[in-house]
Order: C-alpha cells, then sequence, then structure tokens
C-alpha cells in the first residue's frame, strides 16, 4: 500500500526542507524506517501547522478561521513510501513510535481526473469542436463537403431548427433521401430529436456537403420502445444507399454514412453462436450489407456506444464487450467520445468489439453546446455526437478525395496513422488509435498527393 | 418476423423470391420487399415469419435476428 508518512524532525531538518535554495532528500529527513520501502526520488514537502487564528478555538476543527505557521519548529515534512500488504494494520500502528519523528501515516490512493458523465453540464461549445477540428484550415483548403453526399440514418432532420441553430442554411436532398415503410416521406421536416443533433453535429467541419435523411429509427413496426427501429429498416437503407452511390460517377463518388445507434441488450438477439445471431456474426445480413455498401465506395461510421464502464448508459446490458454487431465491423470506423479537452467521456465504450478487436477506431468530440436538440443547456453527448462530428471530418475530405482516389480503407488507414495518440502507446480499448486530428490527417494527404504526382 | 437471405438473378423480384422458396404472401412481410444485400454477389434478404423462416432454412440463409435498435445519446 502506497503511503504519506508525516514527520517531525528537528527544527534545522525542516528549515532545509522549506528553503527555496536548499535540497533536503528523504534520506536526510527520516533516515531508515524498518517496514517501509522509502521513494527516495520524492522530494520532501513541508507541511505547516495549522491554529485557530482566535485564542481557545478547536485545535482539531478547520470550521473556523486558522493561521498557518511554517516555523522550523512548528512545521512538519511528507514523505512518501509503500508498506508491504502483509500485516499491513500491523505495520502501519508501529509507525509512529518508530524513530519519534513519525506524527502520522496516512493512505496515498491514486488520483484521477473526474471524468464527463451523462447528465454532467455542457464541456465547452461546438465552437470549441470547430476550432479543434481546425475547419478555418479546412474550409480555406477547400474541404467544405462540397459534392458529397452525407446520409444522417437515425430519427430525421429538423433542418429549420439545426439553420436557426447554426445561424447558416445547408443543403437537404430530398431526392436522395429515404425513409422506412409506414414513416412519413418529408426529409428535413421531422420533428426536432436526435436527427437534428447528428446533423447539426455533422455540418460543423462539412457545412457545404449534401444532407440525406434516413429516419431509420422512426419505424414503429414492432419496436418495444419510444424511439427504435428495427435491423431490417436499416438494410433497407443501405440498400437505397447503394443505388444513391451506383448513381455517382465513379470518378467523383463521396458518401459518407454516420449511424449513431445500436443495440444495448443481447436479450433482443440470437444467443452468440445460434447462426442467426447479430451481435457476434459477420455472416448476419446487416453485417453483409455494411461490407457490401463499403466495398462499393461509402465511408462508413458507427458510434461506439455509451457503455463505458466509468458510467455506462442504465439500458446496457451486455455484460461484457459491448461494441456488439456492425458497431464492431472491420469495414466501419467505430468512433468513440472524448470532451474538447480531450479527455474520453465516462459512457464512451471500450472494446475489444465483438466482430473486431481493435475497436473503437478513434475517437471524436461529443459533450458541447451546440444543436440545442434536447433543450437549452443541455448538451450534444453520447457518441451519437461523436459520430458524426468525425464523419463531417471525413465528408470535408471527400470534397477533394473521392474514393476513386482514396478508398475508405485507406482513408481508415489514414485516421488511425494521424490521430493523436492517448493514453498508452498505440492503440487502446479506451481511445483507439487516438483523437481524429484534422491537421495532421491534412499534412498525410499533401504526402499523399504529392507522392500520387511522381507516379 | 425474422429475416432470410438468398441467391438470385440480377434483378429478381420479391415474387421469384416467393415461388424459389416455396414461401405463401401471408408468411412474407410484402411491405418490406426483396432488398438487395451485395448485388455483386447477388445475395438478397427478405422479412418471413419465424416458422417460415426455420421451414425454409435449408434453401435459404438465416432465419437471422432483427432486433430493436437505439440512438446511443444522450446517455441515461
Amino acid at each position: 500500500m502506497r503511503v504519506l508518512i508525516q514527520l517531525r524532525p528537528s527544527p534545522d531538518i525542516v528549515a532545509a526542507v522549506a528553503a527555496p535554495d536548499l535540497t533536503a532528500t528523504t534520506a536526510d529527513v527520516t533516515g531508515e524506517l524498518p517496514g517501509v520501502a522509502l521513494d527516495h526520488d520524492y522530494t520532501p514537502v513541508p507541511l505547516p501547522r495549522a491554529r485557530p487564528a482566535v485564542p481557545g478555538g478547536d485545535p482539531l476543527s478547520l470550521n473556523q478561521p486558522l493561521d498557518f505557521s511554517m516555523a522550523p519548529e512548528e512545521a512538519s515534512v511528507l514523505v512518501r513510501g509503500e508498506i508491504s500488504d502483509d500485516d499491513r494494520a500491523a505495520r502501519m500502528a508501529l509507525l509512529p513510535g518508530r524513530g519519534g519523528s513519525v506524527v502520522g501515516v496516512y493512505a496515498d490512493p491514486v488520483i484521477e481526473t473526474s471524468l464527463t458523465c451523462g447528465g454532467t453540464p455542457p464541456v465547452g461549445t461546438w465552437r470549441d469542436v470547430e476550432r479543434l477540428l481546425a475547419v478555418p484550415r479546412l474550409t480555406a483548403e477547400g474541404y467544405d463537403g462540397t459534392g458529397v453526399a452525407l446520409a444522417i440514418c437515425d430519427t430525421g432532420i429538423n433542418a429549420a431548427h439545426v439553420t436557426r441553430q447554426m445561424g447558416r442554411s445547408f443543403t437537404i436532398d430530398a431526392d436522395r433521401s429515404w425513409s422506412p415503410s409506414g414513416v412519413s416521406d418529408t426529409p428535413g421536416r421531422y420533428r426536432v430529436d436526435h436527427g437534428s443533433m447528428c446533423a447539426f453535429d455533422a455540418l460543423i467541419a462539412a457545412p457545404k456537403a449534401s444532407f440525406i435523411d434516413i429516419p431509420v429509427l422512426l419505424s414503429r413496426r414492432q419496436g418495444d420502445t419510444v424511439m427504435d427501429g428495427l435491423l431490417s429498416d436499416a438494410i433497407a437503407a443501405f440498400s437505397h444507399l447503394r443505388t444513391v452511390l451506383d448513381a455517382q460517377p465513379a470518378a467523383s463518388r463521396a458518401l459518407v454514412v454516420s449511424n449513431s445507434w445500436g443495440s444495448f441488450s443481447p436479450l433482443w438477439d440470437m444467443a452468440p453462436g445460434q447462426p442467426g445471431n447479430y451481435s457476434d456474426n459477420p455472416a448476419h445480413p446487416f453485417n453483409i450489407i455494411v461490407g457490401s455498401l463499403e466495398r462499393a465506395g461509402a465511408d462508413i461510421l458507427f458510434a461506439a456506444g455509451n457503455c463505458g464502464v466509468e458510467c455506462k448508459d442504465r439500458r446496457c446490458a451486455f455484460p461484457a464487450r459491448p461494441i456488439v454487431g456492425a458497431n464492431s465491423h472491420p469495414q466501419v470506423l467505430s468512433i468513440g467520445g472524448v470532451d474538447t479537452k480531450g479527455l474520453r467521456v465516462g459512457y464512451s465504450s471500450q472494446g475489444p468489439g465483438r466482430l473486431t478487436d481493435r475497436k473503437p477506431d478513434i475517437c471524436s468530440y461529443t459533450h458541447f453546446a451546440g444543436s440545442k436538440a434536447f433543450g437549452p443547456g443541455t448538451p450534444d453527448s453520447g457518441t451519437s455526437a461523436a459520430c458524426p462530428v468525425a464523419a463531417g471530418l471525413v465528408a470535408a475530405v471527400r470534397t477533394r478525395w473521392p474514393a476513386s482516389a482514396i478508398s475508405p480503407a485507406q482513408l481508415r488507414t489514414l485516421l488511425y496513422r494521424t490521430a493523436t495518440d492517448r493514453s498508452t502507446v498505440g492503440f487502446d480499448y479506451d481511445y483507439g488509435y487516438g483523437v481524429a486530428d484534422p491537421p495532421a490527417l491534412l499534412s498525410a494527404l499533401e504526402r499523399h498527393a504529392d507522392a500520387t504526382a511522381k507516379v | 418476423m425474422v429475416l432470410i437471405t438468398v441467391r438470385l438473378p440480377p434483378e429478381a423480384t420479391l415474387e421469384q423470391a416467393v415461388h424459389r422458396l416455396g414461401l405463401s404472401e401471408d408468411e412474407v412481410d410484402t411491405g418490406y420487399g426483396l432488398v438487395p444485400l451485395d448485388p455483386d454477389q447477388g445475395l438478397y434478404a427478405l422479412r418471413v415469419t419465424e416458422s417460415a423462416g426455420h421451414r425454409v432454412a435449408p434453401d435459404a440463409g438465416g432465419p437471422f435476428s432483427d432486433p430493436p435498435i437505439e440512438p446511443f445519446g444522450p446517455p441515461h
């Protein structure tokens, strides 16, 4: 167990510890303490003595005015070490009697930053995300989504709300939009909800993209929850998107598909190992059509999910490995979430994935004040927001680099290579390859352009 | 309802799939139709009743689950 040990050595040693121009070591302060492995790399820290500021005050209470004395005869010194876990209690109890100068032994617990969780206030705004994505540079270099089809597969978009919140208009491509059977066919005019948030977040980096509105989650065919669809609707949606892609000229194909949804519970699926299972089965029809659409040239992004161990969504019912089905497909980008400080949000699902071990792939920004789709003061949150933010970046890149020039697989590799590494070196299950880094990505694209020109 | 897959020639119709698999009309979600999964491989999907899915399994892929899907945010 790691411990902090408070000592009261002789006043001249305390003075040496406190003096900024002198360097006192742990050995100078303590000598050896039997039973303690002292950390000699830790510089001893002087601690002032607290006294009640008013005569007659309670010497043990902090709830009163206090004076602090660094006088050598009153101050103490803190060092750090480790006590064996064997007979820990007895060793700690004996320490104050050793050498006469030990006055206290305290735990030295691991401390961590406080993670952003569901229900916490926004961390930054969409303008911060715009800055972090280097949107001014993207725009200046012609990466704005012009000519790129960006499909939002969600609850439908309310274009008027998104335009009002963003302060600029955008294009809904009604002709190429699609809705499941039974859902009204009014692209861009759905109720303000999750899909409007996704469209807003994708627009940050791709303001000139043509948005294809696919309200796949509005299907009520057999759904059990307030807002859900069926996977068969997503299959039909992807089949429609294949026709969209095939209708584009081969040389300029650019279709980005953003999916901020998935499955929370294995109870709705056949069990792993059964041939009809979705979560773990690459042969499921949806996993087949995802691979087929990607091979035809579409960039497909899925949210990693909100089942991170620190503060998972209460709906999460997978006991382990919650990135399931197409969200862990090898031919998609699985997007985890970080806040605008670059820290993983506590609800962002961790790998390994079920179809592919190395998931999530990369992270992007979430939990910022943006669309107000869920009301003023409520952030755009979940990996639901991180996914379209990343999709907007991919759409921006496609402005100048269609699938004929860089395949979806090549673009994924570029995103991996240029991501800002977080946590451990290289890939990890919290951040994937890191946080998408547009300036590094643009530099890599420039090098790719130079190499292509020389061939 | 469950999903099944079937291999058919290009531009195949739902009627062809129903005939090929020996399905009756009330066993098939005709509103869903015949959905191309991989046009290059001639692979299609359709929604059928669970009993029909198990019955035609020797001649088709599946039956596969058709679970509900939900949005991933905001976290609850």
